[in-house]
């Protein structure tokens, strides 16, 4: 082995790399199966405990590592205490998310959302300690400079993602690690459990269960940069596989984003993971949320289409953003802790890499029904909880006015699927299911490793994402983009994905991690070419205005193999006052193209774009009225 | 593309790499107790390998392996 150190020879000093042998235990049995273990996860593994249920844990990866939670920086909850006003708050929610907004859903979270921070910092999760530049291991955001290293080791007691394992084994709740889920097993209109493998040796793994809670997360196209982990859709699929609506798909969250450059990446990324979980909220929970979403808008979507569209500035470079109570809400009451985001300065700008097509937070994934407060879906025995998993709407088709809850959000839709899922097991047998099921799922799961010749799933990944990141596909949708882009789509679905080929362990989880992604791409564009209007984080260049007509969720669900839209009507009270003129009943913020649309006068009240979406398609494309 | 190895001598088999890393790129040999960098194409540039690197065999590279779409993140 080398003894003196030679840059070139990186990647020439590495070991082969070795077989590794199958898990001693393949076939596990328990009343409650948890898949995936982010917030949404430990919450509903910690409750079907409580609930006198036997639990087990299956993760992708390890507990607090596999995919966003570990990524958490605000903590937001809702606390009549400091003045937050329910009555109030909804009454504004549901303009300042433009009429999506399940407000069933966002009651629920104000009923359970104090007890999940106080189960929360009793499990030590949020803990504050010193920021970077508190400690002095922070100098000016150039990882080369900042002693990341260093911090780290002198607040490792703090370090939030061995909180995930540590609480499993208080509640003795034993998990099944780096297990990819690749399908769920149903039976007689009820799923019994899941089949998946062990990345690393690709054994295959069985799971009978007499209740399932998915929480795998959402996902995203990227290649590197904004740390999604693990995240590929992969509940998305099973949920569309086996029959269940899935809705939100028009709706992304706008990480497009920049350059990939792992450097810069690593100074801004790590901060975050490294830093405190800040305490949030106090001033979206009451009648403040309108300004704040106005605000949000100004900083979140109008800008960002116009750079989206108009590319990289002549002189872009890295900036770095100073700490502020930013990124969250911030209560106004200095005996509240909520007292938001204080992070050392942060590099921003041209650095931040990309996560194209991740969902918007809380708003697409598996849909439960209207009046749903528990995430069952329409199959016995599975529920769903957490971000990009139980597409409840909850913030409507944008994340305006609710910045910083995710974490609550999901640990209180986790904590409720488990309660349910673990009171719904003391009278049902433990199911078993028939061999030829099992072994026709086996088939589909190992059918990458079968051929002959195929193509690599990490050049599928790059074709991938160079269709889906440019900004005529996520950002500045119209007829003709999305069309030609689902054209790609279909290719790639047809003549690529039953190609991929693995010829190791580690490819199979990407052939199928990929066979998810491709099918969520083909999702989002064929929503955004239903919703014929543009409303939170969609904007058709083509249709630049809200339309009461799509005042509803689509849902798609599979028939026939093929994608079909249902659309599901809203509560009257969820859509506020409908007889308002159409320049007082839309005040959160207003797309480019929309007055001239609309014959609107410029109100100075409203955030808007002195953008033209006609800079963006030098086309005979024609804005409809 | 982004991790990378500094001194693999300086590997103490911790593991923690090997546990942290949600793209599975690496793998354990437990016979010469060493981690491997086997899969670096899937490195999502989140370093966090790097930074839990007892012995600090693992380092990070910094240059570019993409362009920008935009200015704004």
């Amino acid at each position: 082995m080398n003894s003196s150190y030679k840059p070139e020879d990186s990647l020439s000093q590495e070991l082969p790399i070795p077989e590794v042998m199958p898990p001693e235990k393949t076939e596990y049995t328990c009343d409650v199966l948890v898949i995936g273990c982010g917030w949404a996860g430990l919450n509903a593994a910690v409750a079907a405990k409580e609930a006198g249920a036997d639990v087990l844990v299956v993760d992708k990866g390890i507990p607090g590592y596999s995919g966003l939670s570990s990524f958490s920086s605000s903590h937001q909850w809702f606390d009549s205490r400091f003045g937050d006003d329910l009555d109030a708050c909804l009454r504004e929610m549901t303009m300042a998310n433009e009429y999506l907004a399940n407000l069933g859903w966002y009651k629920e979270w104000t009923k359970y959302s104090e007890m999940i921070y106080e189960r929360l910092t009793s499990w030590g999760f949020l803990t504050q300690y010193p920021t970077g530049a508190d400690s002095g291991h922070y100098v000016d955001g150039d990882w080369r400079h900042d002693d990341l290293r260093g911090y780290r080791e002198e607040m490792m007691a703090y370090d939030r993602r061995t909180k995930w394992v540590e609480t499993l084994d208080r509640y003795k709740i034993p998990y099944v690690t780096r297990t990819m889920i690749c399908d769920l097993i149903e039976q007689d209109d009820r799923i019994i459990g899941a089949v998946g493998f062990h990345v690393p040796s690709a054994a295959m793994m069985t799971f009978h269960a007499k209740a399932t809670v998915l929480c795998m997360g959402g996902g995203s196209f990227k290649p590197s940069g904004f740390p999604t982990g693990c995240d590929s859709f992969d509940s998305d699929w099973l949920g569309y596989r086996h029959g269940l609506p899935i809705v939100g798909k028009e709706f992304d969250d706008f990480h497009f984003c920049t350059s990939f450059a792992p450097g810069n990446v690593l100074s801004c990324n790590s901060w975050t993971y490294l830093e405190n979980i800040w305490l949030c909220g106090g001033d979206i929970t009451n009648e403040r949320l309108l300004p704040r979403a106005q605000a949000e808008a100004k900083n979140l979507i109008l800008p960002r289409i116009e750079s989206a569209t108009r590319g990289v500035g002549a002189y872009t470079r890295t900036d770095v953003q100073p700490a502020s109570g930013r990124g969250s809400s911030v209560s106004k009451d200095p005996s509240d802790p909520r007292r938001g985001k204080w992070t050392s300065d942060l590099p921003k700008g041209n650095i931040y890499g990309a996560a194209v097509g991740m969902q918007l937070h809380l708003g697409s994934g598996i849909w439960c029904g209207i009046d749903d407060l528990e995430g069952k879906t329409g199959l016995g025995g599975l529920w769903v909880a957490g971000d990009g998993c139980n597409g409840s709407c909850v913030s409507g088709g944008s994340y305006l006015a609710a910045t910083g809850f995710t974490s609550n959000f999901c640990s209180v839709q986790g904590y409720l699927a488990g309660k349910a899922a673990g009171a719904s097991v003391s009278d049902v047998s433990l199911p078993t299911a028939n061999d030829r099921l099992l072994e026709e799922i086996k088939d589909e799961i190992y059918a990458p490793t079968k051929l002959q010749y195929g193509f690599d799933p990490n050049l599928a990944r790059d074709q991938l994402q160079a269709i889906m990141a440019p900004y005529w596909v996520t950002i500045v949708k119209t007829e003709r983009s999305l069309t030609s882009t689902l054209s790609l789509i279909e290719q790639f679905r047809d003549e690529i994905v039953p190609k991929l080929i693995a010829r190791s362990p580690h490819d199979l989880r990407l052939c199928h991690e990929m066979k998810h992604k491709v099918l969520c791409a083909e999702m989002k564009l064929r929503a955004s070419l239903e919703r014929k209007e543009s409303r939170g984080y969609h904007y058709r260049a083509d249709y630049p205005f809200r339309n009461d007509e799509y005042l509803c969720y689509l849902t798609i669900v599979r028939k026939d193999n093929k994608m079909q839209f249902q659309r599901v009507e809203l509560k009257d009270e969820w859509k506020g006052d409908t007889t308002l003129p159409y320049s007082k009943r839309y005040r959160t913020f207003r797309f480019p193209g929309e007055n001239e649309a609309m014959h609107l006068e410029n109100d100075p009240s409203i955030p808007s774009s002195g953008w033209n979406p006609s800079e963006a398609f030098h086309t005979e494309e024609t804005v409809k009225q | 593309m982004s991790v990378r190895r500094i001194d693999i001598t300086k590997c103490i088999g911790c593991e923690n790499c090997w546990n942290i890393c949600p793209m599975d790129v690496f793998r354990f040999d437990y016979i010469k107790k060493k981690s491997i960098i086997a899969y670096p194409e899937n490195c999502q540039s989140c370093g966090q390998c790097y930074l839990h690197c007892l012995g600090h065999s693992l380092g990070f590279s910094d240059e570019s392996t993409s362009y920008a779409i935009t200015s704004t993140r």
